[in-house]
């Protein structure tokens, strides 16, 4: 069983954490341009936050045998500060075009400013010109009203939703994205997210087309393992695993895919770490014991 | 398109990606912007094969518009040559235009895309401007990086200052590239450099440490006693090479001071008087090792 984890912050995270998920089957991973826990305040942070991605964290995550991929963006928090965001618009069109840059991303709503609306249209255009996916952060203070706004401003600048992946969908938000033909991720991450219990119930309900588990590790507590903890889980709640390799692999493949920038072939072609080899065929979802043992005891993420 | 580099492409390339890249071409020389070449040196990765080796053939350089001699396209692939011949029509623009947006795109450049610029460094002008970018881009710790700029590229013979190539080659040696591949690596050869490669010499043999038979190449001109003593040691040395490093300086001495090595050297001075054993030789049997 092979994982793609499709929003992790690997610049915050640890060579033990590469390790074991490489070890846990992540095969590939994508790294969204984020801030960075606290505002930058010259543009040229941007530009080597930005190289960093395309550059030695790249090389750091092949280290482990894990291909990684970037999404390239002003996050929308930064987008508060008009001249710190006008210097990054100059900037993303030395990127967006890169090899291995599967999305403009992560853009979207936090507080839901006009200036934060401005930027969103801005990038969304340019992902327009520059034939890419849209990778969408939703806010975490009214949730719904941002996600359903985004989607307005993605549709008044002419976005076509099948190349939308909108992020941290709860059980509020998930109806109209997938209603309206964006594909709906949903981040399992503790305490401010989502736990992955609450993941199995959404996907009784809404199946596994056009839904994708991602963790969004970052320097905050979460879970890097958060994709194989979920995905174990699901196993144990007795979903099939056609549908769990759709919603942890295939699913964000095919969205990111429409980059042109990955495909299962990038590493299909490597010698990474092989999961079964350390998990002895698919015991990874089958053999439950095991599982929760390399993951640490705990399945559950609340 | 950009003959003759557009010609060696057209042989691997498919006829989709080449009519892209002429068609970037023609946009970008009639109406020239820089978030289209941006596009353009980033989006090859969107059209061309970065596994394929472009096939290059005897003579097909023999038509550039500058002759170049040592530049060679030997081992690239598709996403470098394209980056490079887009690099060639960034070239045309007027200075300012054409300096400011190759800082800017080598500022952001990914690890291929430094390759495909430090690769075009020999057909690009104002080669003062470029000497500050190829001895910024030297100072990388990735290998790939710094193989473009010092091996197989005539640039930084013909432009370093002196103190910029004793630096490439010390470096080269201590990341173990194979000198024999840095284009002008006798024509450089300098007194200063020869003491610091005797000087890195006696550091390694102190730690109990090898070096490279290849350093003493750049001495071999530049022979004081000093580096004499140090040839007459390594004549006697059982590390890879060595012996036929001695050799080689020895063969072309003419001060006679090697009298006493030149015995048992006998066979490998023959063979460097013959041809048959040259710095050339030694350098691939040592890379191949």
């Amino acid at each position: 069983m092979r994982f793609f984890d499709s929003h992790v912050h690997m610049v915050s995270r640890t060579t033990d954490d590469y390790q074991r998920m490489a070890a846990a089957g992540v095969a590939a991973l994508i790294e969204p341009s984020f801030w960075q826990g606290q505002p930058r305040t010259e543009p040229g942070s941007f530009k080597d936050y930005f190289n960093s991605l395309i550059g030695f964290e790249r090389f750091r995550a092949s280290q482990f045998g894990i291909k990684h991929y970037c999404t390239i963006g002003l996050n929308p928090k930064e987008a508060n500060n008009e001249k710190l965001a006008d210097a990054v618009m100059e900037l993303l069109p030395l990127y967006i075009c890169k090899e291995g840059v599967v999305g403009i991303g992560e853009i979207g709503f936090d507080d839901q400013t006009a200036m934060e609306e401005k930027y969103l249209r801005i990038q969304a255009l340019m992902a327009l010109e520059a034939d890419l996916p849209i990778q969408i952060h939703t806010p975490h203070r009214d949730k719904k009203t941002g996600t359903i706004r985004t989607m307005d401003v993605l549709e008044d600048v002419g976005c076509d939703p099948a190349k939308v992946i909108i992020d941290h969908n709860n059980e509020e938000t998930v109806k109209a994205v997938l209603d309206r033909g964006y594909w709906a991720a949903f981040t399992i991450y503790p305490h401010t997210k989502l736990g992955n219990e609450r993941m199995v119930e959404i996907m009784r309900e809404y199946g596994s087309e056009r839904i994708v588990v991602d963790s969004s590790a970052d320097w905050g507590i979460s879970d890097p393992l958060a994709v194989p903890k979920t995905a174990a889980l699901l196993r144990e709640h007795g979903v099939s695993l056609e549908k769990i390799e759709q919603v942890t692999y295939y699913n964000p493949l095919t969205a990111y895919g429409q980059s042109g920038q990955v495909q299962e072939s990038d590493w299909e072609d490597t010698e990474g770490i092989d999961p079964t080899a350390l998990f002895a065929g698919n015991t990874l979802l089958r053999g439950g014991q095991d599982i929760k043992e390399a993951m640490g005891g705990d399945l559950i993420i609340r | 398109m950009v003959p003759p580099l557009s010609d060696i492409l057209k042989r691997s390339a498919s006829a989709d990606a080449i009519n892209w890249l002429n068609g970037e071409v023609v946009a970008l020389r009639s109406d020239f912007n820089q978030r289209r070449f941006y596009y353009a040196f980033s989006g090859v990765s969107r059209h061309f094969d970065k596994t394929a080796r472009v096939n290059v053939e005897a003579g097909d350089l023999d038509s550039l518009d500058a002759p170049c001699p040592g530049f060679t396209l030997a081992g690239w692939d598709e996403f470098r040559l394209a980056r490079v011949i887009l690099l060639t029509v960034l070239a045309e623009q007027p200075t300012d235009i054409y300096q400011s947006t190759l800082e800017k795109v080598l500022g952001s450049a990914d690890l291929r895309e430094q390759v495909a610029i430090f690769s075009a460094l020999p057909l690009l002008p104002d080669p003062d401007f470029l000497v500050t970018l190829a001895r910024d881009g030297s100072r990388t710790n990735i290998v790939d990086v710094f193989d473009a700029i010092a091996l197989d590229n005539p640039f930084p013979a013909a432009h370093f200052p002196e103190e910029a190539w004793n630096q490439l080659v010390l470096k080269a040696l201590f990341i173990s590239r194979p000198l024999y591949r840095m284009e002008g690596i006798d024509d450089r050869a300098n007194p200063t450099l020869a003491e610091a490669l005797s000087n890195l010499a006696h550091e390694r043999w102190a730690a109990g440490r090898v070096v490279s038979a290849e350093l003493w190449r750049s001495c071999a001109n530049c022979l004081t006693d000093s580096i004499a003593s140090d040839i007459e040691r390594v004549a006697v040395s059982d590390e890879p090479g060595d012996r036929e490093a001695a050799a080689l300086i020895v063969a072309e001495d003419t001060t006679g001071r090697f009298a006493a090595i030149r015995e048992p050297l006998g066979d490998l001075i023959d063979a460097a008087r013959s041809g048959d054993l040259t710095w050339e030789s030694l350098g691939r049997q040592l890379a191949s090792a």
